[in-house]
């Protein structure tokens, strides 16, 4: 059957645009501060492997207005999270072993193209996957890590953000140096355990161990485990790729809606302004709410931006 | 012919808006009810106060808006034995207000809720759990059956069924009443479908709710068993 004239241009309009010029990676600013949005503030995505899964991301990106985020492997990779073995706890259930090897088949089989084809849909809403998200572990292969150094090349991730530990750091260090990327570790609030990143001093061991490590400052964690977020931002800028900027209080209390939590959310925003750090600001929603995430998340750049026009 | 297939699609979707309002209403998922992104709207004033404990502190985004989902490895609420025990919170409230700071990525504290906050919270997730609990159970299969001797154990035992009932007083010849589907159905849930504005649970009621929220499917299998068998 011959296409209409409607059809063929439906097509075109939906192809990628093979012969256009490369657009330069989009960037939003605040008064000079790089913002950004960590996807797990979209909590009502559709689930991993559905294919509405990235146009929604790329839709609701696009109605914030923002440019880059940072995205969970969760979000880009068929299959929840948990069977990519970072929680300690879901390793304990009775299938943890199989639902494991299935992920680790998938990511060692799935052609390259499946992440450039996300890429690409990405560039064409304007937009850019800045960091890839993946919680490395003590699960992975050596394999897999490098299979995942070059799916985050593909997705045209500049580098990790990684909720990891000291012990898989460590493991980390000669994939850095092979793929010429970086891993910024990223904190969460258990003060218990040694191996978790949680205080300055976990970082800074961290950091030692190679010059492609970085830090993925989540200051809202940081204040729940009552450690001072200007502090270290001052003393560590050159150190750290983004922020994540959220609102908890301390003595690991909940999040909040930004401005009544703890959390020195201003006086870091105006700390990085004011500075000039090249730190990204990637906003995340977590608080609870009855609307949209999307809206609430809008609500948080907004607040951001009032800090920063004051 | 068009006008015939025109016919024959009204005509299915006419059953289908009569049937699956019944459907979803037999399960407990009445299609009728309003969500937003903290699930679906609760059915009385007291269990939406819980809702607003549950959501606005973020618990769902960790356990789930039906606690079925629990993410970041999370506790699933809806399976878990120490929620089964709780009474209004005594349980829960300690745990919720203390928080789980050792935890990989910790479960805040919420030292904040008042001793209200904790009890509507906690008969919220003890509604979840009925739901969730009732819509698991009510579609076990029919077979492989029950252990009728087990049945009869926990009927007398730990179930304490014996209390209220007999399979020689009034559940006698049971098994001739109802077949197996309605035999479970009634066993889940004896009494309405969803809590009332304004209903409180009789004791009876309440004792069965307590029941489904802490029934494993092997005994809910033994249970139909022993029952079946009363004819």
């Amino acid at each position: 059957m011959i296409p209409s004239r409607r059809d063929l241009l439906k097509a075109l309009a939906g192809a990628p645009m093979l012969f256009a010029p490369q657009r330069p990676a989009a960037v939003t600013t605040v008064n000079g501060v790089v913002f950004g949005v960590e996807t797990f503030s979209f909590h009502d995505l559709p689930p991993a492997g559905d294919l509405q899964l990235i146009p929604t991301i790329v839709k609701n990106l696009q109605t914030l207005g923002i440019a880059e985020c940072e995205i969970m492997s969760g979000h880009i990779e068929p299959f929840a999270s948990v069977m990519t073995g970072w929680w300690v706890q879901s390793r304990r259930s009775p299938d943890f072993a199989r639902l494991r090897e299935e992920a680790r088949q998938w990511r060692l089989t799935v052609p390259m193209t499946y992440y450039r084809d996300i890429q690409r849909r990405f560039e064409d809403a304007g937009l850019r996957i800045y960091l890839y998200n993946v919680n490395f572990n003590e699960t992975f292969t050596d394999a897999e890590r490098d299979r995942t150094f070059e799916a985050a090349r593909e997705l045209g991730a500049e580098g990790f953000s990684s909720s990891t530990v000291l012990s898989e750091s460590r493991r980390l260090v000669p994939f850095v140096q092979k793929h010429k990327m970086f891993v910024a570790m990223h904190n969460h609030n258990n003060l218990a355990d040694p191996d978790q990143f949680a205080t300055p001093a976990s970082f800074e061991t961290a950091l030692a161990m190679s010059p492609l490590f970085y830090v993925t400052l989540d200051i809202g964690h940081f204040t729940a485990g009552n450690n001072d977020a200007v502090a270290f931002i001052r003393q560590h800028h050159d150190r750290i790729i983004n922020i994540h900027v959220r609102d908890r209080k301390r003595n690991n209390g909940p999040n909040r809606p930004f401005g009544q939590g703890d959390t020195p959310i201003a006086d870091v925003l105006r700390l990085i302004r004011d500075n000039r750090y090249p730190i990204r600001c990637y906003l995340e929603y977590e608080y609870g709410s009855f609307r949209p995430a999307v809206d609430e998340v809008k609500t948080c750049f907004d607040y951001c931006r009032r800090v920063l026009a004051s | 012919m068009t006008a015939m297939v025109g016919l024959k699609r009204v005509r299915w979707y006419v059953f289908l808006a009569a049937v699956v309002p019944i459907f979803t209403i037999g399960l407990g998922l009445d299609a009728r009810q309003e969500r937003d992104a903290g699930g679906f709207k609760a059915p009385t004033a007291a269990l939406e106060r819980g809702r607003a404990v549950y959501v606005l502190n973020h618990c769902h985004f960790c356990h789930g808006v039906d606690l079925t989902r629990a993410t970041m490895g999370a506790a699933n609420l809806s399976q878990s034995p120490f929620v089964g025990t709780d009474e209004d919170g005594n349980m829960i409230g300690p745990l919720v207000k203390a928080g789980l700071p050792n935890l990989q990525t910790a479960m805040p504290s919420y030292m904040e809720l008042t001793s209200e906050e904790i009890v509507d919270l906690a008969r919220y997730i003890h509604f979840l759990r009925q739901q969730a609990r009732f819509r698991e159970l009510s579609r076990l299969a029919d077979s492989p059956a029950g252990d009728r001797t087990a049945g009869e154990a926990y009927f007398n035992g730990a179930a304490n069924c014996r209390s209220c009932h007999s399979v020689t007083g009034d559940l006698a010849g049971i098994g001739l009443k109802y077949d197996t589907p309605k035999l479970r159905e009634r066993l889940l849930r004896p009494g309405p479908t969803m809590p009332s504005e304004g209903v409180s649970p009789t004791a009876g009621q309440a004792a069965h709710l307590k029941l489904l929220e802490n029934y494993t499917a092997a005994n809910v299998q033994d249970l139909i068993a022993y029952l079946g068998a009363s004819r």
